[in-house]
C-alpha cells in the first residue's frame, strides 16, 4: 500500500514542499528512510516506531519505505516525524487516503507518542497557503504562530492519536483562530519603555527623532554613563507601528531562529538588537553550514544597536556596508545561496576616545594620537551611512535631580508618522522609501533649495570646510527636518540644523 | 622640490644666537630661511593637548607678535606649536619651526599644510640630516636650539610634566627671559604655567606687554585684537554671553537661554559662519579669540 503527505523544509526564511510517501510491501520486517536525509531526519524512524507502538499500533511484520522528495534537497529539522507517521498510518490503511490530500502536516514526536514543537512553523503556514492547501496540522504550542497567515486552517495537536482520531472524524478539533488586528494592538506596552524616562538630552532626542524620521543612520558620541544605550533602546518607541505585513515578515525569521516566545504567535514589536562587539561576521550577516540569519536579519524593519562601534571587528563592520545599501543579504554557502531581509535602521554608540573623556581636558588622559587611532578604527565607508551624528553630553547634578518629565514618545512618534506619510506620498512610484536612501541624482530633484538657503549652504560649505559628500549628507537631513517641520521647501533654519549634525571633527575623521 | 641646505658652524650664515649656547649644534639643516638675526625672535610653546583657551590664546600671541615684526619660533607640534605658528602666519609674518627630525620629514603629519607654507614663508630648520626619523629623544635636545634661537620664550600651556618646561629651564640657562600665560589654578593644562609664574617667570597677560620686554613699542595691532563690532541679533547675544573658552553643550546652552532647539542650532550655525564661536568637539561649542 502507498501513501504520501505534504510537508515542508525550511531553507532560509522561506519553505519548500516535500512530500513524504510511504509504501508497505513484502519483505524482510525493516524501516528504510531514503531522500537526502539530515540525521535528525533519519532517526525518525525510531521516534515513529516508538510513538505508534506506544499509541495502540501495532506495525505489521513487512518491509516499510519511506522516501522524502524532491530528493534533491537536504531535509533537515525535526518537523517530518508527524509526516512520516502520517503517511505510513495512510499506507496501513488507519487513516483515510482522501483526508491526506491538501494537508500540510509538520511536527517532532516524542516516544510516547506526544506532538512537539518546531522552529520555523510560520514559513511553513504562509507556504501552505501558497500551495493552495486547505489544512494544516500543526503541534499545538505553534498553532497560533501558524494561524496568524491568513485564510488557512490551522489545526492544532498534542498527540498522534489525536490526529489519528481527527484524520477518522472521531473527534473535531477547532481550527486554531487569531485575530492578527488584535495581536497587533496587543503588543502595545513597550516594555515599558519611553523617551519621557530620559531627563535632559534634548538636543540628542531631537537628533534620534530626525533620524527616525528620515531613516538616517544614527552616530552618538558621548563619554561613559550619558545615556547613550538608554536613547538607543528606545528609538523603537518613536519607530512607527508595525502593519501585519511587517509583523509577519518579522515573525518569519524569528520562528525559523526558534527566538519565538511560546504562545506568542506574532512579534508585535519593532525588534532592537544589540550584538556584543565580540560578535564574529557570521553571526551579524548570518550564515553556518545550513545559513541562518545572523543580527541584521533579526534587527529586520527595526533597530541594529552597536554600542561601542570602534571595539567591533573591521571585518565584522564592513559587512554591514552592502546591507545597508539593498536592504537584504546574500549569503553563499555549497549548499546555496541563500537571501535574508536585512532593512534595519543602524544607530550606532561611541566614546569620543579611549578614556572616553575627550574634550574634557581635565579627565581625559589620552593623547592626539591614542585619539586619533581610537576614531580611525570606523572606516570612512561606513562613517559616509551615518548621516546624523550627535553628541551625548554628561549632566550636572542638578540637572539629575530634575524631575520633570520629557516628551513623551507617543507624542514623537505622532511626528514621525506624518514625516513617513509625507515621504510615502513625495515618493510614489520610486524606487525610495526614505529621504536617507536618496542617492546624489535624486538629492538634486528633491531637496532643491531657493535662491537665498543656495547662497547660505554655499557660505556654509566654504567655512566649515565640508565635503561634497558632506554636502548631500546635509541636504538629506534637511529635507526629513522640513518634512517634519511639514514644510515643502527647505529653509534657512532646516539646512541650519541638519548642519550642526554633521560629523565633527575633521581633524580626526577625513 | 625644495632643496635642504646646511649651515655648519663657523659660516657666516650660522646663527650669531646659537653660538653662545651650551651644545650647540654643529650645523643646521635648513629650508626655507634662517631667522633674520636682526629682528626680535620668542618661541612660543605648550602642550600638544591643548584646550580651547590655550589654541585660541596660542594663535592670539602668535599673530600679535608676528605683525609688530616678531619672528616666531616653534616646534610644528600638535596643539600649541602650531596654533602659534599658524596665528604669526596669519599676520603674513616669519615664523620657524625647529624639527626633531629631517627637515624632508613632516611630523606630525597633520601638519603638512603647515609645514610647506613655512618652508615658503619662514624656515624649518633641524640638526639632524634629511631622512632622519622623529624618534623621542630628539625632541628635548631640539627644545635648545628653540629657546637658543630666541630672545624670549612663552609657555601657552603645560601640565606639570611637560617638554615645554624644559624649552623653560633651558631658555633660563641660556639667560633669555620666560614668560607664561596665567590659567586657573584647577586646570592640570595650566599647572606648569602657573608654577613658572611662581618661581618668577614673566606674566604673559598681553602680547603688548611682551613687546614692552623685548624693547618694540607697540605701534601695529594686528586689526582682530581690537574689539570688533560684528552686528549680533538679540538671541546671538544671548547665545554667545553664555559661551566662553570652556566647552559647553547645546543642552546647557538651552538650559541657560531658554530657547528652543532648533533656534539654538541657527544661532549657533550662523555665529560660526559670523566667526565668533566655534565647535571645539562634536557637539561642543566655545567662544573665538576671547578678548583679553
Amino acid at each position: 500500500m502507498f501513501s504520501s503527505v505534504l510537508s515542508a523544509c525550511v531553507c532560509g526564511i522561506e519553505s519548500v514542499p516535500v512530500h513524504v510517501e510511504a509504501d508497505i510491501s513484502d519483505g524482510l520486517p525493516v524501516m528504510n528512510m531514503v531522500g537526502y536525509l539530515a540525521s535528525e531526519v533519519k532517526e525518525a524512524q525510531d521516534r515513529v516506531r516508538s510513538a505508534m507502538r506506544n499509541t495502540g499500533i501495532r506495525l505489521p511484520v513487512k518491509r516499510i519505505t519511506v522516501n522524502l522528495w524532491p530528493a534533491d534537497i537536504r531535509k533537515a529539522g525535526s518537523a517530518f516525524d508527524l509526516p512520516i507517521a502520517s503517511a505510513i498510518l495512510g499506507a496501513l490503511g488507519m487513516v483515510p487516503a482522501d483526508r491526506l490530500v491538501n494537508v500540510l502536516i509538520a511536527g517532532e514526536l516524542s516516544l510516547h507518542g506526544e506532538v512537539n514543537p518546531v522552529n520555523g512553523i510560520l514559513a511553513v503556514a504562509a507556504g501552505a497557503r501558497e500551495w493552495k492547501c486547505d489544512c494544516c496540522i500543526v503541534p499545538k504550542q505553534n498553532a497560533r504562530e501558524a494561524a496568524a497567515v491568513p485564510g488557512l486552517t490551522v489545526i492544532g495537536v498534542q498527540t498522534l492519536a489525536e490526529v489519528i482520531a481527527y484524520l477518522n472524524d472521531e473527534t473535531a478539533l477547532q481550527p486554531e483562530y487569531v485575530n492578527p488586528e488584535e495581536l497587533i494592538t496587543e503588543g502595545e506596552a513597550e516594555g515599558g519603555m519611553d523617551y519621557a524616562d530620559i531627563i535632559g538630552q534634548e538636543a540628542v532626542k531631537r537628533a534620534a527623532e530626525v533620524a527616525v524620521s528620515g531613516r538616517h543612520n544614527l552616530l552618538l558620541i558621548g563619554p561613559p554613563g550619558t545615556g547613550k544605550t538608554m536613547i538607543a533602546k528606545r528609538i523603537p518607541t518613536i519607530l512607527p507601528r508595525l502593519s501585519m505585513e511587517e509583523s509577519l515578515e518579522i515573525t518569519k525569521i524569528y520562528s525559523v531562529c526558534g527566538l519565538l516566545q511560546k504562545e506568542d504567535g506574532l512579534i508585535r514589536k519593532r525588534p532592537f538588537r544589540s550584538p556584543h562587539h565580540t560578535v564574529t561576521m557570521n553571526a551579524l550577516a548570518g550564515g553556518g553550514r545550513i545559513p541562518r540569519p545572523g543580527e541584521i536579519s533579526l534587527a529586520h524593519l527595526g533597530v541594529l544597536f552597536l554600542d561601542e562601534v570602534p571595539e567591533f571587528s573591521k571585518p565584522a563592520l564592513e559587512i554591514l556596508r552592502q546591507p545597508m545599501e539593498e536592504r537584504v543579504i546574500h549569503i553563499a554557502r555549497n549548499r546555496g545561496n541563500y537571501t535574508f531581509p536585512a532593512d534595519f535602521m543602524l544607530a550606532a554608540a561611541m566614546n569620543p576616545c579611549r578614556c572616553g573623556f575627550y574634550p574634557d581636558m581635565e579627565k581625559c588622559s589620552c593623547n592626539t594620537a591614542e585619539i586619533k587611532r581610537y576614531l580611525g578604527k570606523i572606516s570612512g565607508p561606513l562613517l559616509d551611512r551615518m548621516d546624523i551624528c550627535a553628541e551625548v553630553p554628561g549632566m550636572e547634578y542638578e540637572r539629575l535631580t530634575d524631575r520633570r518629565k520629557g516628551e513623551s514618545s507617543a507624542a514623537i512618534r505622532e511626528r514621525v508618522s506624518i514625516a513617513h506619510e509625507i515621504q510615502r506620498r513625495r515618493y510614489e512610484g520610486t524606487p525610495f522609501r526614505y529621504n536617507a536612501e536618496l542617492t546624489p541624482a535624486a538629492i538634486g530633484r528633491y531637496c532643491t533649495l531657493g535662491k537665498k538657503e543656495e547662497a547660505f549652504l554655499a557660505a556654509v560649505f566654504e567655512k566649515l570646510d565640508m565635503s561634497m559628500r558632506g554636502c548631500h549628507r546635509v541636504l538629506r537631513v534637511a529635507r526629513t527636518i522640513a518634512d517634519l517641520d511639514g514644510s515643502n521647501r527647505i529653509l534657512t533654519k532646516h539646512l541650519s540644523e541638519a548642519v550642526m549634525y554633521r560629523m565633527g571633527d575633521r581633524k580626526f575623521w577625513h | 622640490m625644495e632643496r635642504t641646505e646646511y649651515v655648519a658652524y663657523g659660516e657666516p650664515a650660522y646663527p650669531e644666537k646659537l653660538k653662545k649656547i651650551h651644545a650647540r649644534p654643529p650645523g643646521l639643516y635648513v629650508r626655507g630661511k634662517l631667522p633674520d638675526p636682526e629682528a626680535p625672535a620668542v618661541a612660543i610653546v605648550g602642550a600638544r593637548m591643548c584646550s580651547a583657551y590655550g589654541r585660541s590664546k596660542a594663535r592670539e600671541f602668535g599673530r600679535v607678535l608676528a605683525a609688530n615684526g616678531v619672528q616666531i619660533i616653534s616646534g610644528l607640534a600638535r596643539g600649541i606649536d602650531g596654533c602659534a605658528q599658524e596665528g604669526a602666519l596669519e599676520a603674513k609674518g616669519r615664523t620657524f619651526a625647529v624639527l626633531g627630525c629631517g627637515v624632508d620629514i613632516c611630523y606630525p603629519r597633520e601638519n603638512y599644510r603647515l609645514y610647506e607654507q613655512l618652508i615658503r614663508e619662514g624656515g624649518v630648520i633641524s640638526e639632524y640630516p634629511d631622512g632622519e626619523q622623529p624618534v623621542n629623544w630628539h625632541f628635548p635636545a631640539r627644545n635648545r636650539i628653540i629657546s637658543g634661537l630666541a630672545d624670549l620664550v612663552l609657555v601657552i600651556e603645560a601640565k606639570e610634566k611637560s617638554g615645554s618646561l624644559i624649552t623653560a629651564d633651558l631658555a633660563l640657562e641660556q639667560g633669555k627671559d620666560v614668560f607664561a600665560l596665567p590659567g586657573r589654578v584647577t586646570d592640570p593644562l595650566s599647572m606648569g604655567c602657573n608654577r613658572l609664574i611662581a618661581q618668577g617667570a614673566g606674566i604673559a597677560l598681553r602680547p603688548e606687554e611682551l613687546l614692552e620686554g623685548l624693547g618694540i613699542p607697540f605701534g601695529k595691532s594686528d586689526g582682530k585684537s581690537k574689539k570688533m563690532k560684528i552686528p549680533l541679533e538679540k538671541n546671538e547675544v544671548s547665545v554667545y554671553a553664555c559661551l566662553d573658552l570652556v566647552p559647553k553643550s547645546v543642552d546647557e546652552i538651552m538650559a541657560v537661554t531658554a530657547l528652543p532647539i532648533q533656534e539654538v542650532f541657527q544661532i549657533l550655525l550662523s555665529l560660526q559662519l559670523k566667526e565668533c564661536i566655534e565647535e571645539a568637539a562634536k557637539g561642543k561649542f566655545v567662544r573665538r579669540d576671547f578678548p583679553v
